[in-house]
């Protein structure tokens, strides 16, 4: 008798077991919207992977409150794999985050292709009419022909440079020309300081992206879209060029575990190659823009370009498809992409703004934004976000394998090259 | 009669009291391991539906260099972990055990395991950089090796993350081994040194083979904790550079979370599972086997 409750109670198991998992499976197929009643709410949350940023968040969650009526409370994850796989999963539970940050190019697409996002095409039309976001920005948030999500921020990638140092070396005017970059590099090394930060994980791509895109940003878009291999004598060229670099001593030891901004506000480094967005971890350390530190637009590495090269990168604000307060959540981002609401943004993290009519308080970001709006400049979209997944996964392990042990790069392109043609063969 | 009544009714009632826990068990245990499971045999991004794959992922696994490189990472660790630990922790309990400051002197080995691994990586990594403290103390004494890259190349970064947590490991070892020291009865060994055996020799004939119960259970340990390895890697290298210390423990997180590869991160962690499975069960069981036939 026992024996034969033991049997019933695992035959069930099992089979609640079963119904689970099938449970389980189904889910991720019609994880498409789910058309729920709009419920108006006075306060969305901001899912997001920048922890660091919670007090410019808060900032601008109160600035919206008063403006229109509608709060937002940041939620920050500091860890972007974890806040990732968060976001995924979320999209096979009943939660549809209201408002979440993400990434443009194939993350993107890959949310856009399940439907799990809400499209944005209208406010794009009449965001770009009302000029509070470049036409040109468009591109990075149109799948098929149409919009999703709006822009979180933009980012123009720029060398920094510490003001002490230079001055100490001699440097008194900043390089125009790649030559005059590289003697600006010798003057600083001479000093006893390494010229240029460099690391070997996450960022390790950054220099290939500069020489590159200052070399051929031909060849740089090309190898984005798989129509360039990673093993074409151009790429080859780049990485001999980050190798002699690497061996005239101009790069920091690329395993130390000290931040940037502390290398460069020590006077380790000299120089350092980031986004926009550094300026903020700059100041943080009480490093005053254009006293402490200032920054230069990076010369083209080939003088015989037409365009500066110039690394941009944005970030996306999205909204799951279906979310139930849909209506709050557009006249939030219809708020969110307004001069008003941007000029705070901007300001709460000392940073730009991908709207134009922004009153950008830094006097050297607001002429950046101004200069990089004219003629003069190629806009070149940031590697990590250009290049699919999987691919920048092995580069950024190849790269981060070169900088440290400079040897022969073909090797190491060829690894990059094979799964970038198994990507490119699954899209097809 | 009374009695066998209500054995048989408590008999029956039985399974009922423990379903609330058996339930709990199958829902986060067992429908996870049945779920990854299913997993491993398809193409799944997470988000759209997992399209079945075969073997594919499982061919994948030993095919790809890389983890055929996190593999052989991996046995390192579990020789590394099985025979420095171990080695020190018995050197360090035979030596204090029966000392006066025995406590105090295996104390400072105990320490660092009430730290966490992830806090042992981040001070090693401190340790290990270029022109960190080893870095540092080499070049103060003038001895050769002060701009070593002690974690910039493999295998030699593995080794030094396989002493880091030697440091941290040993001592809970040792402790382990004072305890299988202590349940030795003191007669036959007071008996052993009036015959003569003193030293190595006592250790060898007379302590080692008592401390086999405890020695197995060490080991067993170790085989189970190197296996898994992820935090201090992840912490020290993040498995770079490149892949040159990557672990499967890594490879796991990494396809999963980072590559958006559920069904091979879902692969590695299967055969994971079951090589730690059966490496427990051979192991303990040959050790056990042993016992008996010795006893």
């Amino acid at each position: 008798m026992q024996r034969n409750t033991n049997r019933k109670a695992l035959a069930a198991l099992v089979i609640a077991g079963a119904l689970a998992l099938s449970a389980c499976g189904g889910g991720g197929g019609t994880a498409g919207p789910a058309k729920g009643e709009d419920k108006p709410v006075d306060s969305l949350k901001f899912y997001n992977d920048k922890g660091g940023w919670k007090d410019a968040f808060t900032q601008v969650g109160a600035a919206s409150k008063k403006d229109v009526g509608v709060g937002m409370e940041p939620v920050g994850y500091s860890d972007s794999n974890t806040y990732t796989a968060f976001i995924r999963s979320s999209f096979r539970t009943k939660e549809k985050a209201d408002l979440f940050t993400w990434h443009t190019g194939k993350e993107l697409q890959d949310l856009v292709d399940q439907k799990l996002v809400a499209e944005t095409t209208d406010q794009w039309t009449k965001a770009v009419a009302d000029g509070n976001i470049p036409e040109q920005l468009k591109q990075y948030f149109t799948y098929g022909d149409k919009q999703y999500c709006v822009p979180l921020n933009a980012g123009y990638w720029v060398m920094y440079y510490n003001k002490a140092v230079f001055k100490k070396a001699g440097v008194t005017q900043t390089p125009k020309t790649w030559a005059e970059l590289t003697q600006v590099a010798d003057k600083v090394k001479a000093a006893g300081v390494k010229p240029f930060y460099q690391t070997n994980i996450l960022f390790s791509f950054v220099w290939f992206e500069t020489l590159l895109a200052g070399k051929d940003p031909d060849l740089y878009d090309a190898l984005a879209t798989g129509k360039a291999k990673y093993t074409d004598p151009g790429v080859v060229e780049v990485m001999n060029e980050w190798k002699k670099m690497i061996d005239a001593g101009y790069f920091s030891d690329p395993g130390a575990k000290t931040e940037p901004q502390a290398q460069l506000k020590n006077g380790d480094v000299a120089m350092i190659n980031f986004g926009t967005w550094f300026s903020g971890n700059l100041n943080t350390l009480k490093m005053k823009a254009g006293t402490d530190y200032d920054f230069f637009v990076i010369p083209n590495v080939n003088p015989e370009l037409p365009k500066t090269s110039m690394i941009f990168e944005t970030g996306p604000v999205c909204s799951a498809a279906g979310s139930d307060h849909a209506s709050t959540v557009k006249k939030w981002t219809d708020w969110w992409v307004t001069p008003q609401a941007q000029t705070a943004w901007a300001n709460s993290r000392g940073d730009l703004s991908f709207n134009p009519k922004a009153e950008v308080k830094d006097p050297g970001l607001a002429k950046l934004n101004k200069d990089v709006g004219g003629d003069g400049y190629r806009l070149i979209n940031r590697w990590f976000e250009a290049t699919p997944v999987p691919v920048a996964n092995k580069a950024l392990e190849v790269f981060g394998a070169f900088v440290t042990k400079p040897g022969d790069p073909m090797p190491g392109l060829q690894k990059i090259q094979a799964e970038a043609d198994a990507y490119w063969a699954k899209q097809k | 009669m009374s009695n066998q009544v209500l054995d048989r009714t408590g008999a029956r009632k039985a399974p009922l009291f423990g379903l609330p826990a058996v339930a709990v068990v199958a829902l986060l245990l067992y429908l996870p391991f049945l779920w990854t499971t299913y997993v491993s045999f398809t193409d799944y991004d997470g988000l759209a539906s997992p399209v079945w794959s075969g073997l594919a992922n499982y061919k994948a696994m030993f095919s790809d260099p890389d983890l055929i490189g996190a593999l052989v990472n991996t046995l390192l660790w579990v020789v590394g972990m099985v025979t420095l630990p171990v080695a020190l922790g018995l050197l360090i309990a035979v030596l204090t055990y029966g000392h006066k400051w025995g406590t105090w002197l295996r104390l400072p080995f105990l320490l660092p395991y009430a730290i966490s691994g992830v806090a042992v990586g981040v001070i090693w990594g401190f340790v290990l950089q270029p022109d960190g403290a080893l870095g540092q103390a080499l070049g103060f004494f003038g001895l050769p090796g002060a701009h070593t890259g002690w974690l910039q190349a493999g295998p030699g970064n593995t080794l030094m993350m396989i002493v880091a947590v030697t440091w941290q490991a040993a001592g809970v070892n040792a402790l382990l081994f004072v305890v299988g020291l202590q349940s030795i009865p003191a007669e036959p060994l007071e008996a052993a040194r009036l015959d003569g055996a003193e030293g190595f020799s006592l250790f060898r004939h007379h302590l080692w083979p008592q401390l086999r119960p405890i020695t197995t259970v060490v080991i067993g340990l170790s085989i189970v904790g190197s296996l898994k390895t992820f935090d201090v890697v992840w912490v020290m290298t993040q498995g770079g550079p490149g892949t040159s210390s990557e672990t499967l423990a890594l490879s796991m997180y990494k396809e999963t979370f980072v590559l958006n590869d559920y069904g091979q991160g879902a692969a590695i962690a299967l055969f994971l599972s079951l090589v730690t499975f059966a490496a427990s069960i051979l192991y303990l069981r040959y050790q056990l086997g042993d016992a008996r036939e010795q006893g």
